[in-house]
């Protein structure tokens, strides 16, 4: 059942032959190890629980879904591309729309705008740092971080204030038997995907992260393309904090922690190449619900957390090599 | 932006100490808090907590500075770096929550050899010239266990919410819930870590909820009790009894709760009050009193009839605080002996 002689041998930014590419892309292992997880934990619960296992992991795999689109476009742009700074991101502008909602429902809607204009900022100001000031990205947004995450102590000391009825309503359920965040994670990847595959900005993206000289020498207007996809990214984090504090009934400083390492997670086991310049959507999700499976798995079997993370770390790096072993095949 | 307030406040607290009374033994002395981390509501009241009672003290002429730091990376080099500024800047004593048990001993005995008293609490150092003000984590788990086999003594299955994993304060708790689970009619069915955050520990359980069977009650470490509730209340699972850790949120769930339907729980937590606890023993070794070097402090706790009161003590998205005197220090210390 392994991967299929490949004759076709695509080449990047003829769009047929990409298309042909993106159906071979390595995203299907990240599907097949989500796949493999959640049969796991059935095999264990004796089938019962599987579609609440099934609607929590969609639930979850939303925030790092949504984080990862940003992410997977940052990283796109080449080595050294990274955004550190969305975890302080996140615990920012959950913090300063939350306190600003004070839990009043009628303020929800410029609660979210404000979410919106402080993710703005900080995605214009952690480009600023790298354009203005020539400081590698890495360590831009990383000392941003810094910034963001003690504006966040200072502006609320840590105080958790509940969200406004509404939208917890709202983050917490939801239709035809899909939770509402994941209705929206799938239209932003949906969005994500047309700009990526179909848009003349992904192809930039992309002519970017696979040579940036070349790319600036053809024409992409390459200061304009980073500073969308670093503003993306801000925006992005900026969304899924204003909703997982909504989700889980607070800003907490510490909120955004783990989508330090999930956002790059996602983008790397979903296929997408950490060196840039070839990148995939539908992995991000595969890899998001892996992520969640994987974990719930390990904790269903109840394996100690010295195996647990140990049994991660394994399936995680085997994940990625299968993955690009069939990339490079391609 | 902590550490220009705090200098302010010293400096105001300078100002107010050269006018007032001089009114102990201690009165030139100064006092350093070295912290580790700042980075959750419960760091954040015990350092507001550490500068009310800190700025009092300093303004009724008990001490001469009450200053309090933190580092901005919660590593080990970087506090021992801290603590030997302090030692540089000539403080009397420094008050330690430490980002390791063992990490910062040099610093710590460094400190010491230059005289100075260092008191560790919460997060206590091993090196045995400086004093530890320890929580006994253990009994913290085994309470849970006590109150649960009250409320059930036919038993049943446990749920175990843990911290994060690798830190010592996790596995004491985890332990002496183990502990005293074997001893009980309980069932410890599953274990999840919830890193002492809600929404980690929401999903966590929403992620192992599907495999388990019917729950009757939920032991925690704290902070992690609103996550699990969130993550039943999205099943149709009946709601377990969930031990509760004193944040606000926690509480007023229970409120919202037993108003509904009566639920009953507990919840138990140290208060972040603590550090105020180490600064008057901190005052009162400085001040000549013979001090054992291993003091305990007793968790805070709140019980159903309690609840309201708590509730109302307690500001909006915060957690239950008492805050020490040194009254309250000194029968610690007289405890101990």
């Amino acid at each position: 059942m392994m991967m299929k002689p490949d004759t076709s041998n695509p080449v990047a930014g003829t769009s047929p032959n990409l298309l042909v590419a993106t159906i071979r892309k390595p995203w299907i292992w990240s599907y097949l190890a989500a796949l493999l997880a959640f049969l796991a934990t059935m095999v264990l619960s004796g089938g019962q629980g599987a579609l609440s296992l099934l609607y929590a992991a969609l639930t979850f795999a939303s925030f790092s879904v949504m984080v990862g689109i940003g992410q997977m476009f940052v990283i796109t742009l080449g080595p050294g591309n990274v955004d550190l700074s969305i975890p302080a991101t996140m615990t920012l502008v959950a913090t300063l729309s939350l306190k600003f909602m004070g839990s009043e429902a009628g303020l929800i809607l410029p609660g979210f705008l404000i979410a919106l204009i402080v993710g703005l900022g900080c995605g214009m100001f952690n480009f600023a740092l790298i354009l203005l000031l020539r400081i590698p990205p890495i360590i831009a947004t990383l000392s941003s971080s810094f910034l963001y995450q003690s504006l966040a102590i200072w502006s609320n000391r840590g105080l958790r204030i509940k969200p406004p009825e509404p939208l917890a309503e709202f983050s917490t359920s939801g239709v035809l038997g899909l939770p509402n965040l994941a209705l929206v994670a799938l239209l932003l990847a949906g969005l994500a995907w047309v700009v990526l595959e179909r848009a003349v900005v992904g192809r930039w993206v992309l002519a970017i992260g696979q040579n940036l000289r070349a790319a600036q020498l053809s024409g992409v207007p390459v200061h304009a393309v980073r500073f969308c996809v670093y503003v993306g990214s801000a925006l992005l984090a900026a969304v899924t904090g204003f909703l997982l504090a909504s989700f889980s009934g607070g800003a907490n400083l510490n909120m955004g922690a783990e989508f330090m390492l999930m956002s790059i997670a996602v983008v790397v086991i979903g296929g997408s190449s950490i060196a840039g310049g070839n990148s995939n959507v539908p992995g991000i999700w595969g890899a998001a619900l892996f992520m969640f499976l994987l974990v719930s798995m390990l904790n269903s079997y109840g394996l100690g957390a010295g195996v647990r993370l140990v049994l991660t770390g394994i399936i995680i790096v085997t994940v990625v090599i299968v993955a690009s072993k069939r990339k490079h095949s391609a | 932006m902590t550490k220009t307030s705090t200098l302010l406040a010293a400096v105001a607290g300078l100002t107010m100490a050269a006018v007032a009374p001089v009114s102990a033994e201690t009165s030139d002395k100064r006092i350093a808090l070295s912290n580790n981390y700042a980075g959750n509501s419960w760091r954040q009241a015990m350092l507001e907590s550490w500068s009310k009672v800190g700025d009092a003290a300093v303004a009724e002429g008990a001490v001469a500075a009450a200053d309090a730091f933190t580092t901005s990376e919660n590593q080990a080099t970087e506090q021992a770096a801290q603590i030997q500024n302090m030692i540089l800047q000539g403080y009397d004593a420094i008050v330690i929550n430490a980002a390791s048990p063992t990490a910062i001993n040099g610093a710590v005995r460094e400190a010491c050899d230059a005289g100075i008293v260092v008191v560790s609490f919460d997060g206590i150092v091993t090196e045995p010239c400086a004093w530890r003000i320890a929580i006994d984590f253990r009994q913290m788990g085994r309470d849970q266990i006590t109150y649960l086999n009250e409320r059930y003594p036919d038993g049943g299955n446990l749920l175990e919410i843990r911290g994060l994993a690798g830190v010592f304060v996790d596995d004491e708790i985890s332990a002496g819930i183990h502990e005293a689970a074997a001893d009980s009619k309980f069932e410890i069915v599953g274990s999840v870590h919830g890193d002492w955050a809600q929404d980690v520990a929401q999903r966590a359980v929403a992620g192992i909820l599907p495999s388990l069977p019917e729950i009757t009650a939920v032991v925690t470490q704290g902070g992690d009790g609103y996550g699990a509730a969130q993550a039943f209340a999205a099943t149709d699972r009946s709601m377990p009894t969930i031990v509760m850790g004193n944040r606000q949120d926690e509480l007023a769930w229970w409120a919202e709760q037993k108003a509904a339907n009566g639920y009953q729980t507990t919840s138990l937590s140290i208060a972040p009050g603590v550090s105020t606890l180490a600064f008057w023993v901190a005052q009162q070794i400085l001040d000549g009193q013979e001090v054992a070097k291993d003091l305990s402090v007793p968790m805070l706790r709140v019980q159903q009839d309690e609840l309201d009161a708590a509730l109302e003590a307690t500001p909006e998205g915060s957690v239950a605080n008492v805050e020490y005197s040194r009254d309250d220090a000194i029968a610690v210390i007289e405890a101990s002996q």
